[in-house]
């Protein structure tokens, strides 16, 4: 009988312990999710601002405004969902392109960060068409550093 | 036992004899661009913990990660103790198209020589001609971190035998000069196909697959195809092509940055403009 017991708690644990699992996973799949709206939305801002810079769209400085601002929302947006948390490294149904590393010692994720939000800062406090163009590319540069070193490619 | 000899035999270094070098006077101009496209400074930096170096020049030591353990790429700087100062032109030959190293060895094809394989002698000796102009660095290689790397070494001469493939490129005289020059650069010194070609059973690119993209080579994520590039929408025309290789993902461009491809980018931006131009022609034509 107490063997039948055990079993039957050791089950149960299984079961506990499983569903502990999935709901991590579940919660990992919204973090993740909430990384890819939030960097979809960065490809999106960055669409307006290259065509200025390529000079496909004339110099608006109100289109850059709108466009950093939606870049600090999307990073507000991430913040609030724990999106980067080493919770998110793995989902249970969501792929995910961002590498291990990031949560890995000695990641300098966080300094790749903080370029991103400087170059936001610096773009953000021009004033015309030279000084824009003088500063976007750092803001380029940042979005490219971080994925060089943490995003694994699509294909 | 026959089978061992067998083994033995097939897998013997086969280096290039002498004869094979032209008498060449290096040109360094030549050389530098063909360093760019191939590369070669991207693997064989130096270490960022040995301080002082010049990070701009190939002294060597650059952690390369490999499915198969840590590579360290050796020094190349014209130092003759630690670099290849004393390299006659016939061994550096053999290592860069052949993929034997001085001693004899057979070198690891993480070294792309199975694309370097396809360039002709006299732009190889361009690339050390180029290599010899630079200031010499004393900075000692490292040997890799993989435990069997001596018997490693020895099966490699099975796998060549199988899949080295040391045909030169040929041009195509139904296509245009600015096309072939394009050819040319992608699949001789930009080894384009290392990554975007998948590789077949024995680890050599498949080219029934040429440039048709497939699992990352270093083992995360994967590399897109190259077709189809302008069909796809992926980008608007050559023009298009031109200024992503040529700014990458500073222009907004996203599929330039990821699992080596940012550097390789880098490279693209400091070749000549005919060349960068002369490369997307070539790639929109693939179909
Ligand atoms: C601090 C690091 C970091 C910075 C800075 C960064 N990214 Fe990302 N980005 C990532 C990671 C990691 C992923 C992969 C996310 C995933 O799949 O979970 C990613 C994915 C993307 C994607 C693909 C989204 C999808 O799922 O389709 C786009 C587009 C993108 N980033 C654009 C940008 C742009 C534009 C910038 C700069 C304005 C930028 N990123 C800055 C880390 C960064
Ligand atoms: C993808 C990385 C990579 C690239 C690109 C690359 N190499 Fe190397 N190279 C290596 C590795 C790794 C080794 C050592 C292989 C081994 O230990 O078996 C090596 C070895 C060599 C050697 C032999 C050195 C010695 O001391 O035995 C020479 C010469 C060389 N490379 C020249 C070049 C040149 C020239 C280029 C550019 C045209 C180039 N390499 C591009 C990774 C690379
Ligand atoms: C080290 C492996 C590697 C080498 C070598 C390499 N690539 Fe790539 N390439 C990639 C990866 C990985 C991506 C996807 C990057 C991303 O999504 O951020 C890519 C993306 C691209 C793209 C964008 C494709 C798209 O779908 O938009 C082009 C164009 C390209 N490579 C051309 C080249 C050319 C030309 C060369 C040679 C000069 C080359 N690549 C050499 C790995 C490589």
């Amino acid at each position: 009988m107490l063997s039948r017991n055990l079993f039957k708690s050791i089950a149960a644990g299984t079961i506990v312990l499983g569903l502990g699992f999935s709901l991590a996973y579940a919660a990992a799949d919204d973090q993740i999710k909430a990384r890819q709206a939030e960097m979809k939305a960065n490809g999106k801002a960055m669409g307006a601002l290259v065509a200025i810079m390529k000079g496909e769209a004339p110099y608006d400085a109100a289109t850059v405004k709108a466009s950093l601002d939606a870049m600090a929302a999307a990073d507000a947006a991430a913040g609030e969902a724990k999106a980067w948390d080493a919770s998110s490294m793995e989902g249970a149904t969501v792929e995910t392109w961002a590498k291990p590393e990031i949560w890995a010692e000695g990641s300098d994720i966080g300094a790749k960060y903080q370029a991103w939000v400087d170059a936001r800062a610096t773009l953000a406090a021009t004033t015309d068409e030279a000084g824009f163009k003088a500063a976007f590319p750092a803001l380029g540069q940042a979005c490219q550093s971080c994925h060089e070193s943490f995003r694994r490619p699509k294909g | 036992m026959l089978g061992f000899t067998a083994f033995w035999l097939v897998s013997a270094p086969r280096p290039l004899p002498a004869s094979a070098i032209p008498a060449h006077a290096g040109n360094i101009a030549n050389g530098e661009i063909l360093y760019t496209a191939g590369g070669c400074r991207n693997c064989h930096k130096s270490n960022a913990e040995q301080a002082g170096l010049d990070p701009d020049l190939p002294s060597g030591g650059f952690p390369l990660k490999t499915p198969i353990g840590v590579l360290y790429p050796p020094n190349l700087t014209p130092d003759a103790e630690t670099g290849i100062g004393n390299w006659s032109d016939l061994d550096f030959v053999n290592a860069v198209q052949r993929g034997i190293s001085k001693s004899g060895q057979h070198l690891i094809p993480a070294f792309p020589y199975t694309s370097y394989a396809a360039m002709p002698v006299e732009d190889v000796l361009d690339i050390k001609a180029y290599l010899m102009s630079l200031p010499p660095v004393s900075s000692p290689s490292r040997e890799a971190g993989i435990p069997i790397a001596f018997l490693l070494r020895r099966g490699l001469g099975l796998w060549k035998f199988l899949g080295l493939d040391t045909a030169p490129w040929q041009p195509d005289s139904s296509q245009t000069a600015t096309w072939n020059r394009g050819s040319y650069l992608v699949n001789g010194p930009g080894h384009c196909g290392e990554c975007h070609t998948p590789r077949n059973l024995i680890m050599a690119r498949d080219g029934s697959r040429f440039m048709m993209g497939g699992p990352h080579p270093e083992g995360q994520g994967k590399v897109p195809s190259l077709h189809g590039l302008v069909e796809t929408g992926r980008y608007k025309d050559q023009k298009d092509l031109v200024l992503a290789l040529q700014n990458g993902e500073v222009f907004g461009y996203e599929n330039m940055s990821s699992g080596g491809m940012g550097q390789v980018q880098a490279n693209m931006a400091k070749l000549p403009q005919a060349d960068v131009e002369a490369i997307a022609e070539y790639l929109i034509s693939l179909k």
